[in-house]
């Protein structure tokens, strides 16, 4: 009797187990059902109860790249209420802007719109849409989409991005291949402002309707964009579907299909691609690019993008309010050791305030290691008896962590004894912007080519974000910005922002550090694959030759 | 008192646990630092903008009205929507509720085979070789720390003799318990490194016992005093032990699931807190905190299973 009630037990246990395994089976593709590899088949849920919409290619010669992510999106892909990067990496694949930045990252070219032309007083700017453009559906372009999206984008109540917008007065659509943006003031970035991917243009209707309070987001995971690919539906946890929009204004893409998949793990992410399980991952860590690369059959390559690693100080916590105590921190920095032992060898010595754009003065200093003169301009400073400060690093950024750990060593040297705090990002945050600090480590990425972004954001004082927080505040400056906005002539900005650039290194409320690079690696046989200045990298010129 | 008296008055104790569960989880996740509304907007938000997502998301209600939106929420079968996703945490728990706790089982059925395999070898061949090797293993993956030791089992079954994926969780069924299987190993192996040491002092203890003597005299064959009469007694304090690492079972998923790129509780989990999602983090851990107790529930009656001389009280 016992022995039988045992085994229903066992039986029980064991069913329990597999039925637990079923649900997710259900919602997997009939893949088992057909002779094709399980790559081929792989599609994301709804694919079962809604076909995909059949390729050009017969099932053999599919071309399928596989890709290892370090993180999953959050935001809706909705490119005016985008706020994460895994998202933002997924709308420039799938939804154009009239312009966009070039490769390079340094000046913008043509993409929905294909001519421009500016009022004498720069206050109307009329844009032509490139004909035969058409979103993934087949529906034609007009410029009421784009007018719908950029009203979004400027005025939405989801939108993320507003601010960069507000010289914008109004946007009119008098046909369907024309646009006019009025402006209320000149405005000289509007152009990169217009390549930026917050601008990208979404079907009037679905534009309008993702404002709504109740939009579902699984709404803005069904894509309908002009861009080389689109997304039929993606639930969180499953791999992101690239599929080929047949439509593409710049010719049919190569890869049918890009399947991207969350792989948190950096090691494993880097043995999945080892392994040949995955054509391609991001974020190999600087420690193993050279490793990696050194592997049969993979590739891994560092590319320059616009992206700066710094320490924010506090600009009014004494003795940090003294500039000569600023200047002597950021002497006392041997940016070669970390740029060595940080970022190993895959960084580079930040001589400018700005990451390296347009407008980015390569002539510029810098603050190039000399303990000498950081001795001595501490002695003539406030903080000369040697001071206490804190440095808060966010938990779990290893290269942050390092960095401190070698500052602490080198800024003994001239009388600061750094307390290294090890706290959760979102403590951080908090703190920084209640000014409960002295310093922390941190990283800024542009997300468009012109510098008005970042100076706005790092230099402009006064109000949040209080100069990246340091609450560095000359009103010299912040007049300087405004008028760098408003001046049409390039060499006249360009002179502008070479002012500012200098003023804000000599003023040193960041100890200024390095410029950064985007790592990746993928397999041999993959070509094409480029991560851009801005750190996208797009996949209309992605082959795979396997 | 029988069996259904018993599970009954039981399941009227979970509810207490239960609630007791709900309280500490949301005390916890707001007493530590760190604002859900700037961790959504990221660092660009203004104070107002941060104000208005307060307000949507209703964290600027008093806690006790909150606590009664959770908790009268979970009785009526809703647990809410995600901060960060703004979708219902139904939709992203449910999927992977039932992956996390079929990788619990699965390790759970891994550890009791290899538990029994290596447990009643090392006591049969107590102090001698084998007896040695296979506790000195188990020690050393014992004291290795998880995420360590299933990169050392992907290096060298996945990646060295190519017999299962890297990562991943694949399509279908067949490919599910496939692609699980290091992660369940790995969970399995050091889950039964406990059991094993537990099992083999039991085993050999038993074999003491003057039953077992008895036995031996009628004449009875080695193998048949082992499974009839000793496994059986020996297996009561490792079933125990077995239930209670459950608990620890689910947690190590956490670590395992990042590692192995499964896309299930402990992941999620995880880049919940981090993001400050109450209501996911609620729900997973009132979730965790129940299967802990149905699963210990099991093992309690599983006593008189294997020993009818057990009774409850």
């Amino acid at each position: 009797m016992n022995k039988k009630w045992l085994l229903i037990a066992t039986l029980l246990l064991l069913i329990a187990a597999l039925g637990a395994c079923a649900p997710s089976a259900t919602t997997a593709p009939p893949a088992a059902a057909t002779s094709a590899p399980s790559g081929a088949t792989s599609a994301p849920v709804g694919a079962a109860t809604q076909p995909a919409a059949p390729s050009s290619a017969p099932a053999a010669t599919r071309k399928i790249l596989k890709m290892a992510r370090n993180a999953e999106p959050f935001s809706p892909f909705i490119p005016w209420q985008i706020d994460d990067n895994p998202a933002l990496f997924i709308s420039v694949n799938v939804y154009d802007t009239l312009l966009r930045t070039t490769k390079d990252g340094v000046s913008v070219e043509a993409a929905l719109a294909t001519k421009w032309e500016s009022s004498t007083d720069g206050l109307t700017w009329t844009f032509t849409l490139r004909d035969g453009v058409k979103f993934s559906d087949g529906t034609a372009l007009k410029a009421s989409d784009v007018k719908a999206s950029l009203d979004m984008a400027r005025g939405g109540e989801k939108s993320g991005w507003k601010d960069n917008y507000k010289a914008i007065k109004e946007i009119q659509a008098p046909d369907d291949k024309t646009v006019k943006i009025i402006l209320s003031q000149p405005y000289a970035p509007l152009l990169s402002v217009l390549a930026m991917f917050s601008g990208g243009v979404l079907p009037a209707d679905m534009a309008k309707a993702s404002d709504a309070k109740d939009f579902n987001n699984d709404n803005a995971w069904k894509t309908k964009g002009t861009g080389a690919y689109f997304v039929e539906g993606w639930k969180k946890g499953d791999p992101i579907i690239l599929k080929r929009n047949p439509n593409y204004w710049k010719g049919t893409p190569q890869l049918d299909e890009v399947r991207i998949e969350y792989v948190p793990d950096d090691n494993t992410r880097m043995l999945k691609l080892q392994g040949g399980e995955v054509d391609l991952v991001d974020f190999v860590p600087f420690s193993q690019i050279a490793a990696l690369g050194a592997q049969p059959g993979v590739k891994a390559q560092t590319f320059t993008i616009q992206q700066t690693a710094f320490i924010i100080l506090n600009t009014e916590k004494p003795p940090l309010n003294d500039v000569k105590v600023r200047q002597a921190l950021n002497y006392a920095t041997d940016k070669e050791a970390i740029i060595k032992t940080v970022y190993f060898g895959q960084a580079k010595f930040m001589n400018s305030p700005i990451p390296q754009g347009t407008y980015w003065d390569k002539s510029l200093p810098g603050y190039p290691f000399d303990l000498d003169k950081a001795k001595k301009l501490m002695s003539e400073s406030a903080g000369k008896d040697g001071f206490k400060m804190d440095m808060q690093v966010r938990s779990g950024n290893t290269n942050f962590a390092n960095t401190a750990v070698i500052l602490k060593d080198a800024w003994a040297k001239i009388g600061v004894t750094v307390d290294i705090q090890t706290l959760e990002t979102s403590v951080v945050r908090s703190n920084y912007r209640a000014g409960q600090f002295m310093s922390t480590p941190s990283a800024w990425t542009n997300d468009m080519n012109d510098p008005t972004q970042i100076v706005n954001y790092a230099m402009r004082g006064g109000a949040s974000p209080f100069a990246y927080w340091t609450r560095y505040n000359d009103p010299a400056v912040n007049d300087k910005i405004t008028k760098a906005d408003l001046e049409q002539d390039p060499k006249k900005r360009e002179a502008l922002y070479a002012e500012l650039q200098k003023t804000y290194l000599d003023a040193a409320p960041l100890v200024f550090i390095a410029y950064l690079g985007a790592t990746a690696g993928w397999r041999d046989y993959v070509q094409g694959f480029l991560i851009d200045g801005l750190s996208y990298y797009r996949f209309e010129d992605v082959k795979n030759n396997k | 008192m029988n069996r259904f008296a018993y599970i009954r008055k039981r399941l009227i104790l979970m509810v207490f646990v239960l609630f007791g569960v709900t309280i500490i989880i949301f005390g916890m996740v707001r007493i530590i630092p760190g604002d859900p509304a700037f961790l959504i907007l990221g660092d660009r938000a203004t104070d107002q903008n941060a104000a208005a997502l307060r307000e949507q998301l209703g964290l600027n209600k008093p806690l006790y009205e909150q606590y009664w939106m959770f908790v009268s929420g979970f009785a009526r079968g809703s647990m809410g929507d995600s901060l960060l996703y703004r979708q219902p945490v139904a939709d992203l728990v449910g999927k992977r509720v039932p992956i996390s706790i079929s990788l619990a089982f699965y390790a759970m059925t891994l550890a009791a085979f290899i538990t029994l395999t290596f447990g009643i070898w090392s006591a049969v061949q107590q102090g001698r070789v084998a007896d040695h090797l296979i506790r000195l293993s188990f020690l050393f993956i014992l004291t290795t720390p998880n995420f360590w030791f299933g990169i050392l089992l992907i290096l060298l079954l996945a990646l060295g003799l190519r017999w299962f994926p890297v990562a991943g969780f694949g399509e279908t069924l067949q490919e599910h318990i496939w692609y699980l299987f290091l992660p369940a190993l790995t969970l399995g192996l050091q889950l039964s490194a406990v059991l094993i040491r537990n099992l083999r002092s039991q085993i050999i203890l038993t074999m003491r016992a003057d039953y077992v003597r008895t036995a031996r005299a009628k004449g009875l064959s080695e193998r048949w005093v082992l499974s009839r009469h000793v496994l059986r007694n020996a297996l009561m304090s490792t079933i125990t032990i077995f239930g209670l690492q459950f608990g620890n079972l689910i947690g190590g998923t956490l670590v395992i699931e990042t590692v192995f790129a499964i896309p299930g509780m402990g992941q999620l989990l995880f880049q919940s807190i981090t993001a400050r999602d109450y209501p996911v983090v609620q729900a997973i851990t009132v979730i965790t905190a129940f299967l802990v107790i149905v699963v210990n529930l099991f093992v309690d009656l599983s006593y008189s299973f294997l020993d009818p001389r057990v009774t409850y009280e």
